[in-house]
């Protein structure tokens, strides 16, 4: 910093400065008392400087167009997608009234479908196919098939709060044990104590239940060594 | 009394669902239940906490609030739908799109006008309520986070909304939030989580309650947005609060399965000057507690652990009564077994699927309390799949085992079964009127099905090899029943069909004539079970306070041993009895006996013996086996009470004489619940 600005001034006091400014040079760049300090004249400095600082400003303003122009890049694609995206305006009165007769239909009520399906149809055939009726299908002859649900997105979005709610009442911090420990605890607070349940549970505790089927042969084996 | 070779069945894995919210609607005095599944149960708490209608749930309904506007339930769920529901019909009448993503709650205004509901994306959106659907009608200030929890202030000009590290107030005629008051987060380790305000209330004198996961409840006040008090109620989350109607009393449920209650009292006796104070602590549940609903008397929560509890509360009812004694709802009060009493197979329904298992078989003799060994292990024939998204609302299998029936709120399917039950076959060209079925019941002699459907009509259908052929519907007066009908039992001889509807009428049609013959007087309790006697056409209804009719259908009357029954009263232990009775048969060997049972107990009823005192010991199988023969006569009585097996599902008498019984052990149930949260006991 303070070389930048003895730098600038450009003052009568060269010599001193530059004095000056060389036993700065000489104080940092040394890397031994033995070597000579190197020689730098003013102006190759001062070039330094201001090109260093001509480059940061440069870079600085380069990243701000890019930026610039990344954000103006996406805005149009966006507004693309918008315009795409937006059916005319009848054919949205008509999706408006469409989800509510799909809603009523029955599977096994294949006439009323077709009814329904042939009425939809003609006014379907108008419209291109995009994002909403991305899952109809030309059949052969006047049938067009529609899933009733197109909210795959939407179940994301329910598969994601469903996930806040496990994590919060189940995940990380949240101090839980197992039904295990729980019965364990109510049996030896209980007034009749019996085994554990994960013992009396047929299909529980398979690793427990073997490793304790060992241990009882290696004690019988035990009991049996000193009377044989 | 009689010897019976007992099957003892314990391979039916219901897992019931846990409770995920609830509503209570003080002026009918019913509890709406909303299940993990999707599945809502509607509970009559003026009869004996009847499970009066179950409406079956449906894939991808994930419910998490309740709402009732007057007579019409509203729920919301994680699928961003708002569905209003029939319940007379037991299905969804519609569903609307609120299109803000996963909808947390759902709360209306005490003028029943507008319907709040709080969405993922920060919104809190406004529905008007009209006559046969609702309205959007606008957004509120949309915020950052989600929306977690919503309360309408008592005038309606004002909500408050639990969203993640802080409250909002919103004023609902502008739409503005007002005020923001921050809730803290909580300490050590929790410090770095967000704090969700998971539950709200908003009372009329402008004070919020507020319960979130650091377990704290939080007192505000709402006109200058700060904090009167925080009180640390548990080391885990308070998942739900509820308050009373006179807003004295307010329950908070935390995740350890405790139930706090704070009242609002001065903490000395005479001063004015009332606040929100602790008073008790109720440990019901061994899961979360995340649905709360204070009536006029009780506390009633549920939770992960699925059941039901209502917890009277002292100060407002008589101590040591009846109407002071804790309930708990286990398992349904329907029964989900199905038993082909020739063929000796069980029909097991569960939410999506069904399960076709045969008996297994023993030769051996002995004493009893012997365990026969098993020739012959029971083994699972079928396992059926259900179509679609609906869970499976009935079922049903023809006593001879060839035909299987089950409906959901949208379909109805028919299956026949060949090759000494192995291969199945489904039934396909369906008579038109046959769609959906509350309640499906074959005749014994398997060549009828009757399926309840709207308006307590009954579509009779013959079943001929391979198809089925619609015959008559029949219907009870025109225009009186609207209710749907949860009972149906078709006599042995064939010529009677008995129906009981929710709104405790119990209709009798002559098949031979296929029309009404008679309707039971009515009784103010819903009926639990009805059954017809093979050979003196009597019919057996057992009610929801535990009351048992038999009426005669060929005299259209009470017959003589019900009047007795009714002059002397039921014992008082019979009445105390908090389950209710869920299936009625008969002895083809010995016709004075009735075979009922609950959750806790099956019992058969001699009707040719002397009906018990009220002073006499009840349960007194125990000592009459101690006792020599002759005095046995002189102390026995009608009731014979059986407590060996519990948490039955079924008690069957098939037509080999011998008894199936099917068990439930609670350890089972509870051994798959989720997990519980870990609480440091001393000396353990």
């Amino acid at each position: 910093m303070a070389k930048k600005q003895r730098g600038k001034s450009a003052s009568s006091s060269k010599t001193a400065d530059i004095k000056q400014q060389t036993d700065h040079f000489s104080l940092m760049l040394e890397s031994s008392d033995d070597e000579a300090p190197e020689e730098v004249t003013f102006e190759d400095s001062k070039a330094e400087a201001l090109r260093s600082m001509k480059q940061a400003l440069d870079t600085a303003r380069r990243e701000k167009e890019q930026l610039k122009e990344k954000r103006r890049k996406r805005q149009e694609l966006f507004q693309e997608q918008k315009k795409r995206k937006l059916l005319p305006a009848d054919v949205l009165e008509e999706i408006d009234s469409a989800p509510s007769q799909t809603q009523k239909q029955c599977q096994e009520d294949a006439e009323e479908e077709e009814q329904e399906a042939e009425e939809d149809e003609q006014r379907k055939k108008k419209r291109k196919r995009s994002g909403k009726l991305a899952h109809a299908r030309n059949l052969k002859g006047n049938y067009t098939v529609q899933t009733a649900k197109e909210r795959e997105s939407a179940s994301f979005q329910q598969q994601a709060a469903e996930d806040f709610l496990q994590s919060r009442m189940y995940g990380p911090g949240s101090c839980r044990t197992t039904s295990n420990e729980l019965l364990s605890l109510q049996n030896k607070t209980g007034r009749n104590k019996s085994a554990a349940v994960q013992f009396v549970k047929k299909d529980w505790a398979c690793n427990e239940k073997a490793k304790a089927e060992k241990l009882k042969k290696r004690w019988v084996h035990k009991q049996q060594i000193p009377s044989c | 009394m009689g010897e019976f070779k007992v099957h003892r069945v314990r391979f039916f894995d219901y897992m019931p669902t846990a409770i995920r919210a609830m509503a209570f609607n003080s002026r009918t005095e019913r509890l709406a239940l909303a299940r993990a599944d999707g599945a809502l149960e509607i509970f009559n708490f003026a009869d004996n906490y009847f499970q009066e209608k179950v409406i079956p749930g449906q894939d991808g309904r994930a419910v998490e609030a309740l709402c009732w506007v007057g007579q019409r339930l509203f729920s919301a769920g994680l699928n961003g739908e708002i569905t209003e529901y029939d319940l007379e019909n037991l299905r969804p009448r519609y569903t609307v799109e609120a299109y803000g993503g996963p909808i947390w709650t759902i709360s209306s205004n005490s003028q029943g006008t507008l319907l709040a509901v709080g969405c993922e994306d920060g919104t809190v959106k406004m529905f008007e309520i009209l006559e046969e659907r609702i309205q959007f009608q606008r957004n509120l200030d949309r915020q950052k986070g989600r929306i977690i929890s919503l309360s309408w202030h008592p005038s309606g000009t004002l909500i408050a909304a639990g969203m993640m590290d802080m409250i909002r107030i919103f004023d609902a005629e502008t739409g503005r939030a007002t005020h923001r008051l921050l809730v803290e987060r909580g300490v050590g380790a929790s410090k770095s989580k967000e704090v969700v305000v998971w539950s709200i209330v908003f009372l009329s004198d402008h004070t919020i309650v507020s319960g979130d996961s650091a377990g704290k409840v939080q007192i505000w006040d709402g006109v200058t947005g700060t904090l009167v008090r925080t009180q640390l109620v548990t080391k885990w989350d308070v998942l739900a609060l509820s308050v009373s109607n006179d807003e004295s009393s307010l329950v908070a449920g935390t995740s350890e399965g405790t139930v706090v209650q704070f009242q609002f009292i001065s903490s000395t006796v005479g001063q004015q000057d009332k606040e929100w104070v602790r008073t008790r602590t109720f440990k019901n549940h061994s899961h979360d507690v995340r649905a709360l609903a204070h009536t006029e008397t009780a506390v009633v929560s549920g939770g992960m652990d699925t059941q039901l509890v209502v917890r009277p509360l002292l100060d407002k009812v008589e101590k040591n009564t009846q109407e002071s004694a804790l309930r708990k709802m286990t398992l349904p009060h329907r029964s989900l077994v199905c038993c082909a009493k020739k063929a000796g197979l069980l029909l097991f329904q569960f939410p999506d699927h069904l399960e076709l298992w045969r008996l297994g078989e023993s030769d051996g003799h002995g004493k009893p309390g012997d365990s026969l060994p098993v020739k012959r292990k029971p083994e699972k024939l079928i396992q059926l799949k259900r179509k679609g998204e609906d869970h499976i609302c009935c079922s049903a299998l023809s006593p001879c085992g060839g035909w299987l029936a089950y409906s959901t709120v949208t379909s109805f399917r028919l299956y026949r079964l060949q090759n000494n039950n192995i291969s199945i076959t489904k039934v396909s060209k369906l008579p038109k009127d046959l769609r959906s079925a509350h309640q499906l019941c074959f005749s014994p002699d398997s060549s009828k099905l009757f399926a309840s459907s709207s308006h307590s009509s009954v579509i009779v259908v013959a079943l001929n090899q391979p198809e089925c052929k619609y015959l008559h519907t029949l219907k009870p007066k025109s225009g009186e029943s609207e209710q749907p009908v949860h009972l149906l039992f078709a006599s042995e001889d064939g010529k009677w069909l008995a129906t009981a509807n929710t709104d405790c009428e119990i209709h009798v049609y002559n098949l031979d004539k296929l029309k009404l013959h008679c309707t039971v007087p009515v009784y103010s309790s819903c009926p639990t079970a009805i059954a017809i006697h093979p050979t003196t056409s009597n019919l057996v209804a057992v009610h929801a306070d535990q009351q048992i009719f038999e009426f005669s259908l060929v005299q259209k009357e009470y017959t003589e041993w019900s009047r007795k029954l009714q002059k002397q009263g039921l014992h008082s232990l019979w009445l105390e009895r908090d389950t209710p009775i869920t299936h009625v048969a008969f002895n083809p060997q010995n016709p004075a006996h009735i075979i009922l049972h609950d959750t806790f107990m099956f019992c058969i009823i001699d009707q040719s013996l002397p009906l018990p005192e009220a002073k006499t010991p009840f349960y007194n199988q125990m000592t009459l086996r101690s006792l020599p023969e002759p005095q046995r006569i002189i102390h026995s009585h009608a009731f014979k009470i059986c407590k060996n097996f519990q948490h039955l599902m079924c008690v069957s008498l098939l037509e080999d004489h011998s008894l199936v019984v099917v068990e439930r052990p609670l350890l089972n149930i509870m051994s798959q619940l989720p997990a519980p949260v870990r609480q440091k006991k001393f000396a353990t």
